[in-house]
């Protein structure tokens, strides 16, 4: 699946290199990622970058289908893969659901937190790209990495 | 992801071989963890050296069942975290809340 998805969206302009949509499940997550890796890899993208992307496109989709979607397989979760004319990788990931307010987030670090159960997946993105955008209310997430 | 579980000297010993990350992964650990903790298991070790990455979701199960196996008098003691494992628990500030250790052995011992 995750090959004919590259090899189709391959001759797209902007260097696309991936535009799929996912139904809201866990299982789908996996085949994002692994689509992702498969490129990155192609692209000799260093060990450590593609670690840092591979982990925070898990935390991204995994945000989307359990917040996003709550879950719901039905819906649809969409991820793009560019590359921008300054050669930097840029992935956006967008839901459907009511979108949330980044800034409202808990500090993971904060002494009350730290053995809390939920709550690191936003930060963790902060943290492991350059830069990252929240977009259209919430819905949808855009971060790069130079 | 692969679970094994084995006594070793007063400890249960949780090997792990797969990404730690939302969705079956976690689901499997937190059955062994809920069984281990049924079972009055509280002195754990878990061998992380096969573990590639962890995600958020592992890491809130990971300081979960920590907190419920000290609250028990017991603790959770990682073995041998990968180099990603690492980065991803010191980057969310929860790598210093667990005892690190080289070897199952020595892990399991230091609850002696």
């Amino acid at each position: 699946m995750a090959d004919e998805l590259i090899a189709g969206s391959a001759n797209q302009e902007f260097s696309e290199l991936l535009n799929l949509a996912m139904p809201a499940t866990t299982e789908s997550i996996a085949t994002i990622t692994g689509a992702i890796s498969e490129i990155m890899v192609r692209l000799e993208i260093p060990e450590n970058k593609r670690f840092e992307i591979d982990l925070a496109v898990q935390e991204a989709l995994a945000n989307a289908v359990r917040h996003g979607c709550n879950g719901d397989p039905t819906k649809t979760i969409r991820c793009r893969l560019n590359k921008d004319p300054q050669g930097r990788i840029v992935i956006t990931v967008s839901d459907p659901g009511p979108g949330f307010k980044p800034e409202a987030l808990a500090d993971p670090h904060h002494p009350d937190n730290l053995y809390g159960d939920h709550g690191r997946g936003v930060y963790l993105i902060r943290q492991l790209m350059d830069e990252v955008q929240f977009e259209h209310g919430g819905t949808q997430i855009r971060m790069w990495k130079y | 992801m692969d679970i094994n579980v084995r006594k070793r000297s007063q400890a249960q010993l949780i090997q792990l071989r797969g990404p730690l990350r939302m969705g079956p992964a976690v689901d499997s650990l937190r059955q062994t963890m809920e069984e281990a903790l049924g079972n009055g298991d509280t002195r754990i070790v878990i061998n992380l050296a096969e573990v590639p990455m962890i995600d958020s979701s592992g890491i809130g199960l990971l300081v979960r069942f920590l907190a419920s196996t000290k609250q028990k008098g017991g603790s959770i003691k990682l073995v041998q975290p990968s180099k990603f494992a690492v980065q991803t628990l010191r980057l969310v500030g929860v790598l210093n809340l667990f005892e690190v250790y080289d070897d199952d052995d020595a892990a399991a011992e230091s609850f002696s």
